[in-house]
């Protein structure tokens, strides 16, 4: 009896001491660290990308009846996993659809990117631990409003009920117009999909979301027809994916990944041709860009260490090119032609002051 | 200290190393003081990156808070320090109105189960057992969801007699508002009014001792302190309206599809009070029965013996003894409702957690804003300890 007394205690003495041994070489490990963050190196060891997605938005990212999460960003989480681990159904979706804790995860390391309908602000790029690549959707805050409510813009919403989406740039900007155009409104506030849901049974008199929110969660309702969105825009909301900061090796993946999936529509390739052209590139530039010798030359790495030259070439095998995967995944249901989202190099036929603006920096 | 059986403790050089009191005292103090060690210097060298400080909060706002009742804050000049307050007066208005409510259906429910009329005890049973046994954030979105689909769109507002209306966007009822001479009232109004209302606590009191001088002659009872009350509030009441009261009614008015002017009990406000309410009452009520059935049975028939009414049985022999096993159970559910007032993240009420969310959102600095939320709920669990410690201490103090 007394010897297993203190056989107890003394196991509860080395049992602090290990603690006191794990915590300090915790320490150490993240000391090393500082500055610069491995995502890469975690996500290769671990053998799977986590990607922090909404799961309530149809079109960007919404999970599916059979547990499936579908939408525009999922297929980004693809491409980065196919980019990184060389297979696109590598990847664990993390719920971030909860607005106000999104940065949180990301802070955390409970996520490697955050890819969930994001806009870049400079407060957040400073005051929160997040690094943004470049942008995937660009769109704005926009208003819905029942058809027969009789507002036209902001101007008829005073002391309007204003369900709005709470810990987003969202609830920021409604606070700003309508200080400027001198309205009062009575705010709604929650997660995304609760607001949405508060507004179509009538508890409040508008909704307002970036428009591409408004329109994905108005296309799949059966009463399509008795909301409308005001043509009004008030603010610039660019959808990025977040990294953490510190981490320039794993935000310029994710950078080079975008520019690779929106250059290859510029250029041409697509899901269906890509393996063509790299077996036989055309020019210099698509074998730089696939990772693959031009006529018997070496390939280019460009400096990416982390990640083999074919990272761009496997994002394109997997999810097609940027328009592939807009057409796929949002389609008709927010129209591109002509909008902030389709290619600068279309824009000769669209009518005057419209026309889009994603342009893929060179890859060289 | 005589040792009766004579084996005396060995003396401390016999006893093992482990098991002297002063080896175990250091040892444990030891154990105690690394492990605290540990985990501040690990949360310090976590921390180490992050600016720690609550300048933050100084920062304007930039979002505006709903559900705001007596207040009227727009965030734009305000201070995310201001947004949370407004927060907090959120959450402590719903903590309340939970508290009165269950408290009153809690013990109602609680003696009904003991009732002697069958029907109304298995009711009271069934009560219980449903709000007891169900999570209390099921019951907080079960009702949120009524109200916005089970209530009409404002465009269909049932109206009771213009002042009283229901819809999905909350029930509207009248509420006096102060003039706007309320405030910078006349130095003469507030002087004759405070002498009115000594002179009515004098009347009051030659009330209520004129009541027990009768009760204790006829031995029939008189309620003094009651009297005493209703003749000093009617008074006050009285005698503020003859002043030329400077309040008025505010009705409430639907214009466009909106309410204006009254009080609008929001649907999120109803929901969590509601919610809390429910669950919580089912608590008090077996918390109310168990402390009645507790009492010697002798009680109840010394009472019947002495011929006292069902009802004053109940109130003046039977729920004063109770009281003194009931009210610190009580106290606990109280705790219990300031705390699960944060479920009013489920129903889009801003309450003191969503507005610190918010900013915490907007701001990061994650670790001050929770040692802030956490601070509010025990100054707000502490004010509530010390209410009720009084209470307990009152209906303790007489001995029996």
């Amino acid at each position: 009896m007394k010897k297993l007394r203190f056989g107890l205690l003394a196991a509860a003495v080395v049992a602090i001491v290990a603690l006191v041994a794990v915590a300090c070489g915790d320490d150490d490990g993240d000391g090393g660290g500082e500055g610069r963050g491995d995502t890469v190196q975690t996500i290769k060891d671990r053998g799977e990308l986590k990607c922090g997605v909404k799961q309530t938005q149809p079109l960007f990212g919404f999970r599916e009846a059979d547990g499936t999460v579908v939408g525009f960003d999922i297929e980004f989480c693809k491409a980065l996993a196919a980019a990184v681990l060389k297979d696109h159904t590598k990847v664990e979706y993390i719920d971030a659809s909860d607005a106000s804790t999104r940065f949180e995860l990301l802070a955390e390391e409970e996520i490697d990117v955050l890819i969930r309908t994001t806009t870049i602000t400079a407060s957040r790029d400073r005051e929160l631990a997040v690094d943004f690549a470049q942008t995937t959707f660009y769109t704005g805050q926009g208003f819905a409003v029942r058809t027969d409510s009789g507002i036209d813009s902001t101007s008829d919403m005073g002391d309007a009920i204003i369900c709005v989406q709470t810990g987003t740039t969202t609830e920021q900007n409604v606070a700003d117009h309508f200080t400027d155009i001198g309205l009062e409104y009575d705010p709604q506030g929650g997660l995304s999909q609760d607001v949405a849901d508060a507004f179509f049974s009538g508890r409040c008199d508008v909704l307002t979301a970036d428009a591409s929110d408004l329109a994905s969660r108005i296309a799949v309702r059966d009463d399509a027809a008795d909301y409308k969105i005001l043509p009004q825009i008030i603010s610039k909301e660019p959808l990025a994916p977040g990294v953490r900061d510190y981490d320039s090796e794993w935000k310029d993946v994710v950078n080079w990944v975008v520019h690779g999936l929106i250059r290859a529509e510029e250029i041409g390739i697509t899901q269906a041709n890509v393996a063509q052209m790299a077996a036989n590139p055309p020019n210099t530039e698509v074998a730089r860009l696939l990772g693959v010798p031009f006529q018997g030359g070496e390939v280019a790495a460009l400096g990416f260490d982390s990640v083999d030259p074919q990272f761009i070439q496997r994002a394109i095998a997997a999810v097609g090119n940027y328009g592939e995967i807009y057409d796929r995944t949002i389609g008709d249901n927010i129209p591109r032609a002509c909008t902030l989202n389709d290619l600068v190099i279309n824009n000769s036929g669209c009518p005057d002051g419209q026309g889009g603006i994603q342009y893929a920096l060179p890859y060289r | 200290m005589a040792v009766a059986t004579g084996s005396a403790p060995p003396p401390p050089s016999e006893v093992p190393l482990l098991y002297r009191r002063g080896v175990r005292r250091l040892l444990t103090q030891g154990i105690y003081v690394a492990i605290t060690a540990v985990v501040i210097g690990y949360v310090y060298t976590s921390l180490d990156l992050r600016e720690f400080g609550f300048g933050f909060l100084n920062e304007p706002a930039a979002f505006k808070v709903g559900n705001q009742w007596l207040v009227d804050v727009d965030g734009v000049t305000n201070s995310r320090i201001t947004m949370y307050l407004v927060g907090v007066w959120s959450s402590l208005r719903a903590v309340l109105v939970a508290i009165a409510l269950s408290t009153v259906i809690g013990v109602l429910v609680g003696v009904a189960r003991l009732s002697s009329n069958w029907l109304v005890a298995q009711m009271a049973m069934l009560y219980v057992e449903i709000f007891r046994n169900t999570p209390l954030l099921v019951q907080v979105v079960l009702v949120y969801t009524i109200l916005l689909i089970g209530a009409p769109l404002i465009e269909n507002v049932v109206n009771v007699g213009d002042f009283f209306f229901i819809s999905n966007r909350g029930m509207a009822m009248p509420w006096p508002v102060p003039d706007e001479g309320f405030w910078n009232a006349p130095i003469w109004f507030v002087g004759v009014w405070v002498a009115a209302l000594i002179a009515m606590a004098v009347v009051a009191g030659r009330v209520r001792a004129q009541r027990q001088e009768r009760e204790r002659e006829t031995g029939q009872p008189q309620y003094g302190n009651r009297w005493a009350l209703g003749v000093f509030a009617l008074g006050a009441v009285v005698s503020f309206f003859a002043l030329g009261a400077p309040v008025s009614m505010d009705e409430p008015m639907i214009v466009g599809t909106h309410y204006i002017e009254g009080m609008v009990m929001e649907p999120e406000f109803t929901a969590l009070v509601a919610g809390l309410t429910l669950y919580t009452s089912a608590f008090i009520a077996e918390i109310v029965r168990g402390g009645i059935q507790a009492l010697p049975r002798g009680q109840t028939e010394a009472a019947n013996a002495v011929g006292l009414s069902g009802y004053q049985r109940l109130t003046l022999v039977i729920l004063p003894q109770a009281l003194r096993q009931i009210i610190p159970s009580v106290t606990n559910q109280y705790l219990n409702i300031n705390k699960n007032s944060s479920l009013a993240y489920a129903v889009l009420y801003d309450d003191l957690f969503r507005v610190a969310n918010i900013v915490q959102n907007k701001a990061g600095h994650a670790l001050e804003m929770f040692f802030v939320i956490i601070v509010t709920y025990m100054l707000i669990s502490f004010a509530i300890s010390v209410v009720m410690n009084f209470f307990n201490a009152r209906v303790t103090a007489q001995r029996i």
